[in-house]
């Protein structure tokens, strides 16, 4: 019973994940980059919200509905004035900018809100939990992971049968030939920095309702977010979503072994899949 | 007939490598063009020039007279030219329709006209109908070489740029993509193609352009030129001798 | 015709190799001067200075390494902190939980470092090219974690370098300035040796374009995992050296990326690929810390956004843009023909 409901919850986990490595995953899949402050615009999203509602006494989903498009804006200036300057086949400049970036976030969040953990009170919804065969699961993770499935079944679907996604796809396989197509990658490019990061204005939310936030944690999410990826296989989002699930029931399982052993479990389950099977669980060969 | 696209002292570089020495060459609506000359001659760089994948001046490139040289390649289809790229350079991963509705979508984007219907296209090449939900990557040589003329057709092109389609291709499966070029033509469309059999080559279209390093040797009309000339064009003068 | 005409020798130009350049020359003599410096601190440097000197020499010789990696082997990690923490603890465990002269133990906790980047390496390489970064990230974080769950590593708590008592403080100041001089040795001079040998002709042919490298026959992936191999074992020697002046050493500090932070700084904004660059970007780093250090946060701030900067408008950092201008190497490596009869 112990072990089932530390299953339950580490599926639960696993939604938060998600929610992070989609904006990952997508963004890897078409430019090859990995936004190194991924993890930070998580926190700065975060930060801003809680600010926001206790300026404004507002309540989480009024925070949701302002950071979300807060976030798109801030994907599509990364790219515009970041990214589209060093995608390229060398891994190095992209790397070296958003690790300065990074670098510079964390430190300014660190000014603007001390070093403190925070979080944003969501009216009692963070506490109330439904009891189903003697295992209690929290309404608000719940909320998570249906928010995530919703998110990466949009997210698929989007990709599949849009133009847009169309056009994301084609860049993805072969940029050139897209653009001898009439595709024009940097447009692709900026509005698939959007909606990655864009994804992270949810993901902020619910961190900040589940836990608490601080300047210094970005790193662990922007980790959590690459395990997730690898461990499900890059290519598809519902891979990375799987990953993600992957990785909460191993931390989760972990805990229960002990306190100081759940996140190492979690990059032990990592390093497992890349010793056998470096193409992810659910990645094609 | 005025041209269409028209080249005036093309030059570009690879680098430190100069690759073409200034290249005159032009096509008007609806006639058919080739492309000859030895490997290395330059004749994939003029057409990767004209798409605004190398760097050149403006001036270089003109299309129906304005100067279009170093626009982005994107905005050069946008403009009505599509090139059919060497290699295919298909999208790997996506289905056959995929892979043509992309560039129907961005012709649809910028609001390009100009007749070509996946309708028409399955007409052109039924197989394309057949296969529709196949991966590309999982087609034939030829089959993959009609979807990449698909996809430049249905960028409504005014110009349409191949680079050597019939390479590694069966006669049969060749013969039946250049019966294709007709139609095509029939639009309106300016065709030039890039091309290694000389006889295709001459057979296929109403004017040939010979390149040897990076210069234009010998331009004609396709039925008059001799063998004898296109050989010499083709090695340079000292071989011809021999 | 006579025969000699036609054969290519005498055709050609009568050449000699040149290496080194007057630059060159001069830089090696204060390279030289300067090593001698470290060594003879005691005598003309209070204990706080030699300190203050000894952090910078680690944080040239992890930038160094880093260079190495990043700048000619195309690995950028952001992990190299796993391999100081490593050799940290070994240090500590051999002089302070068995007794071994510590001064002999800091050779062996080097091979600490050596064997685990063996693993490491091999699970690391199969990641894709930004990935490989995230992953030895992940590599020092689990490094991290498991130090800080093992009980004989004195868990969260740390270890002390109590036996360091048994030396004089003079004493204590003569061994770290030779420890800081021969580290300073090896990872730059021998970054400088390893450049200039054949291993280095095929580094730098590999930097410039890994796929032409490997078609002219250098063995790629054997030569990224030496690099890494060897990178680990020169950031694991600062790390030794590092803690062994501290005394103390524990899972936070022993696998701090503020090292890696610092490294990147370094090389970006003093030049990516060269020596020179790592040394100019050491000196930046030094008087930006020692003027700006006490700003903390802000000062940060102020690093990582011309870390941003350099590697969107400045690739090369200051080093690219003075050898464009001025063509005099501190440290040569080219081979150039000079013609004997001019």
């Amino acid at each position: 019973m112990q072990w089932f409901d530390a299953l339950i919850q580490g599926i639960l986990l696993g939604g938060m994940y998600a929610q992070y490595a989609l904006g990952m995953a997508l963004m890897f899949g078409v430019m090859r980059i990995v936004n190194i402050s991924h993890g930070d615009l998580v926190i700065l999203l975060s930060l801003i919200g809680i600010s926001m509602a206790s300026a404004w006494g507002i309540g989480p989903i009024t925070v949701m509905v302002a950071l979300v498009p807060l976030a798109v804006l801030m994907g599509w200036v990364l790219q515009k004035a970041v990214l589209n300057r060093v995608v390229g086949s060398d891994p190095l400049p992209s790397l070296i900018a958003t690790f300065g970036l990074s670098l510079a976030l964390q430190n300014l969040m660190l000014q603007i809100w001390s070093a403190n953990s925070r979080s944003l009170p969501g009216g009692g919804i963070e506490s109330r939990s439904i009891e189903i065969g003697g295992i209690y699961i929290g309404l608000l993770p719940v909320i998570v992971l249906v928010v995530a499935t919703g998110l990466t079944w949009g997210l698929d679907l989007m990709l599949k049968r849009t133009r847009f996604g169309r056009a994301l796809r084609a860049a993805a396989a072969d940029v050139e030939a897209a653009a001898m197509t009439g595709i024009n990658p940097r447009q692709v490019y900026a509005v698939a920095t959007a909606i990655a990061v864009g994804i992270l204005g949810f993901a902020a939310v619910f961190q900040a309702l589940r836990s608490t936030v601080a300047p210094a944690d970005g790193g662990a999410q922007l980790i959590y977010a690459f395990e997730a990826v690898i461990i499900g296989g890059m290519g598809s989002v519902w891979g990375a979503f799987a990953g993600s699930m992957v990785l909460g029931i191993a931390q989760a399982i972990g805990f229960r072994i002990d306190p100081g052993f759940g996140v190492l479990a979690g990059h032990i389950v990592f390093l497992i899949v890349l010793a056998t099977r470096p193409q992810g669980l659910f990645g094609k060969a | 007939m005025s041209a269409v696209l028209s080249t005036h002292g093309l030059v570009a570089r690879y680098g430190d490598f100069q690759a073409l020495y200034g290249v005159d060459a032009e096509v008007a609506a609806g006639e058919a063009v080739a492309l000859i000359g030895a490997n290395g001659a330059g004749k994939s760089t003029f057409l990767r020039a004209i798409m605004g994948l190398l760097p050149v001046a403006s001036e270089m490139v003109r299309l129906n007279g304005a100067p279009v040289g170093g626009t982005a390649p994107e905005r050069m289809v946008a403009q009505g030219v599509a090139i059919v790229p060497e290699g295919r350079r298909l999208f790997t991963g996506m289905s056959v329709e995929d892979n043509l509705r992309v560039a129907m979508d961005q012709a649809a984007r910028v609001g390009a006209k100009g007749g070509w219907t996946l309708e028409r296209l399955h007409q052109l090449f039924p197989i394309l109908k057949e296969k529709a939900r196949i991966p590309v990557q999982s087609l034939s040589g030829g089959q993959q070489q009609m979807v990449a003329i698909g996809r430049a057709l249905l960028c409504q092109p005014k110009v349409l740029l191949c680079d050597e389609i019939s390479l590694g291709l069966a006669p049969k499966v060749i013969r039946e993509i250049y019966a294709a070029l007709p139609e095509i033509r029939a639009q309106g469309t300016a065709i030039v193609v890039v091309e290694q059999d000389v006889g295709l080559a001459k057979s296929a279209t109403d004017r040939l352009y010979c390149m040897l390093e990076g210069r234009v040797t010998l331009t004609g009309r396709s039925a008059e030129i001799t063998r004898e000339q296109i050989g010499e064009a083709y090695f340079g003068a000292g071989h011809a001798v021999v | 015709m006579t025969d000699t005409s036609l054969s290519p020798a005498a055709v050609l130009p009568e050449v000699t190799v040149h290496r080194q350049t007057l630059s060159g020359r001069i830089a090696l003599t204060l390279a030289a001067l300067a090593v001698a410096g470290l060594a003879l601190m005691p005598w003309w440097a209070s204990t706080g200075t030699i300190r203050m000197v000894l952090e910078l020499c680690c944080y040239l010789a992890v930038a160094q390494m880093w260079n190495l990696l990043a700048g000619y082997a195309g690995l950028v990690s952001v992990g190299q902190q796993a391999f100081m923490g490593a050799s940290g603890y070994a240090l500590f465990v051999m002089a302070q939980t068995f007794g071994i002269d510590p001064f002999l133990a800091i050779p062996i906790s080097l091979l600490v470092p050596a064997i685990l980047a063996i693993p490491c390496y091999a699970l690391l390489h199969r990641l894709d090219g930004p990935y490989f970064s995230i992953g030895t990230w992940v590599v020092a974080e689990v490094f991290r974690l498991v130090a800080s769950n093992m009980g004989w590593l004195n868990a969260g708590a740390g270890m002390s370098l109590t036996v360091m008592k048994q030396y004089s403080a003079f004493e204590r100041n003569i061994a770290m300035s030779f420890l800081c001089a021969i580290m300073v040795l090896l990872t730059v001079g021998g970054s400088y040796w390893f450049l200039r040998s054949r291993y280095g002709l095929a580094l730098i042919a590999m930097r410039d374009n890994p796929v032409a490298a490997a078609s002219q026959g250098v063995n790629v992936a054997r030569l990224r995992f030496l690099v890494y191999v060897a990178a680990a074992v020169g950031c694991g020697l600062a790390g030794a050296v590092y803690f062994m002046a501290q005394l103390r050493i524990n899972p936070p500090s022993a696998f701090d990326p503020r090292w890696s932070n610092v490294a990147i700084f370094i090389v970006m904004v003093g030049g990516i690929g060269a020596i020179e660059g790592v040394l100019i970007g050491t000196l930046i780093y030094f008087i930006a810390e020692r003027w700006f250090g006490a700003y903390g946060a802000s000062y940060f701030v102020v690093l990582g956004i011309l870390t941003l900067l350099v590697a969107l408008y400045a690739r090369t950092g200051i080093w690219g843009m003075i050898s464009k201008r001025w063509d005099a190497p501190w440290f040569p490596i080219r081979r150039r023909l000079v013609d004997t009869n001019r």
